[in-house]
């Protein structure tokens, strides 16, 4: 495939993604009241909205999720975040698209890394150095 | 056939197929991890006994609780007046592993008692809190967005689709966890229980019904869901890898 077959695939996708793409939303003049509501309601208070009944499933735990949990832990262990922040700011203030589509595990290691990151204990250079350092180690493109 | 798997309940699905190359979440995990062991902010050793407590919890604990609260009506009394304090008794202390319990646990639990006319269930709308120190980790199904829209709203619905269908005249309570304070259900010892010891009914006492969204009774020693099958590595091979600071000590 392509470079450019690539990019123009990755633009569907993140066009995809879009909020509520069956009502105008960009472009906006003004916002009314009920919208305004909707917009600042945050997304992971999800009780009582609709949804379709499934299959309720178990998962087995991989390795890195639990490594993930024992990881933010520990940065809390170590005062590094408390659990008002690492839940409400960083685990769920991720916007829908983000809070709905990362696994759940996903979404507490982001949260960590971004939280090293704005508090200054490491450097966005550091975190993009050590990933690369990462991915050569085991192989990944 | 070969690509699929039993469920135990007559259904299956394909299982995942095993991804090969280290996924994006995995990277990060390690990169965060290393990093954080580098810059001193914790150490692997601090990790490792972290990951030692994370390992040693389950719901095994929650069943022996609620055994002992069957047939000890004192020690029932102490667990609906200060569950945390009654859980040392059949050791588990909430002040494990940090000395001020987990970052994320509170150390603050009340047991829901069910009657004969109320059913408690729980669940957390805003995220997954559950009683880990008692109950382990949640389930994946506790966590989807699914059953914390639903629960809330169609209590008697949801409880069906797991199975547990209850008479109009008994009142369905749903508790919702948070941050600070967990939740869990002590539900009715069943008929047909008489004179069983605390083993035995422990073994009918499933995460599922200390959630509350099934019944204890004879012969159900299990809870049985559709698994979904991990797609990367589920044992851990080694712990934290020692960084290069480390080895410079």
């Amino acid at each position: 495939m392509s470079a450019r077959k690539d990019v123009l695939k990755q633009q569907d996708i993140i066009g995809s993604l879009q909020p509520a793409i069956h009502v105008p939303q960009n472009w906006n003049y003004e916002v009314e009241p009920d919208l305004y509501k909707a917009y600042m309601h945050p997304p992971h208070d999800v009780g009582g909205q609709f949804d379709v009944p499934v299959r309720y499933e178990e998962k087995e735990e991989e390795q890195w999720e639990l490594d993930t949990y024992v990881t933010c832990e520990v940065l809390g262990w170590r005062g590094l975040w408390n659990s008002e922040e690492r839940r409400r700011r960083a685990d769920n203030d991720l916007g829908y698209t983000l809070y709905l589509g990362i696994p759940y595990y996903g979404r507490w290691i982001l949260a960590a890394a971004r939280m090293l990151v704005d508090k200054g204990h490491i450097s966005l250079v550091e975190l993009i150095e050590k990933i690369a350092e990462v991915k050569a180690r085991h192989g990944k493109k | 056939m070969s690509n699929a798997h039993s469920h135990g309940d007559g259904s299956e699905h394909p299982a995942a197929p095993m991804v090969e190359e280290i996924t994006d979440f995995e990277v990060l995990e390690i990169a965060v991890r290393e990093l954080a062991i580098e810059h001193g902010l914790f150490t692997a050793d601090d990790h490792r006994r972290f990951t030692e407590w994370a390992e040693s919890i389950g719901p095994a604990a929650g069943s022996r609780l609620v055994a002992k609260a069957w047939t000890d009506p004192a020690f029932k009394a102490r667990v609906l007046e200060d569950a945390v304090a009654a859980c040392k008794e059949i050791g588990i202390d909430w002040a494990e592993p940090t000395g001020f319990g987990t970052p994320s646990d509170y150390m603050n639990l009340r047991v829901l008692e069910d009657t004969p006319t109320l059913h408690h269930v729980i669940v957390c709308t805003l995220c997954s809190c559950y009683p880990r120190p008692l109950l382990g980790m949640s389930p994946e199904w506790y966590r989807t967005t699914n059953y914390r829209r639903r629960l809330v709203r169609w209590p008697r619905q949801v409880l069906a689709e797991f199975g547990l269908i209850l008479p109009p005249e008994v009142e369905v309570r749903v508790e919702d966890s948070n941050q600070k304070c967990r939740f869990m259900v002590l539900p009715m010892r069943p008929a047909g229980t008489e004179n069983w010891t605390e083993e035995q009914l422990a073994e009918i006492v499933t995460r599922d019904c200390m959630i509350g969204v099934a019944l204890p009774r004879p012969g159900r020693t299990a809870d049985i869901h559709p698994v979904q099958k991990a797609r990367r590595p589920v044992k851990r091979t080694s712990h934290p890898p020692e960084t290069a600071h480390e080895r410079k000590k």
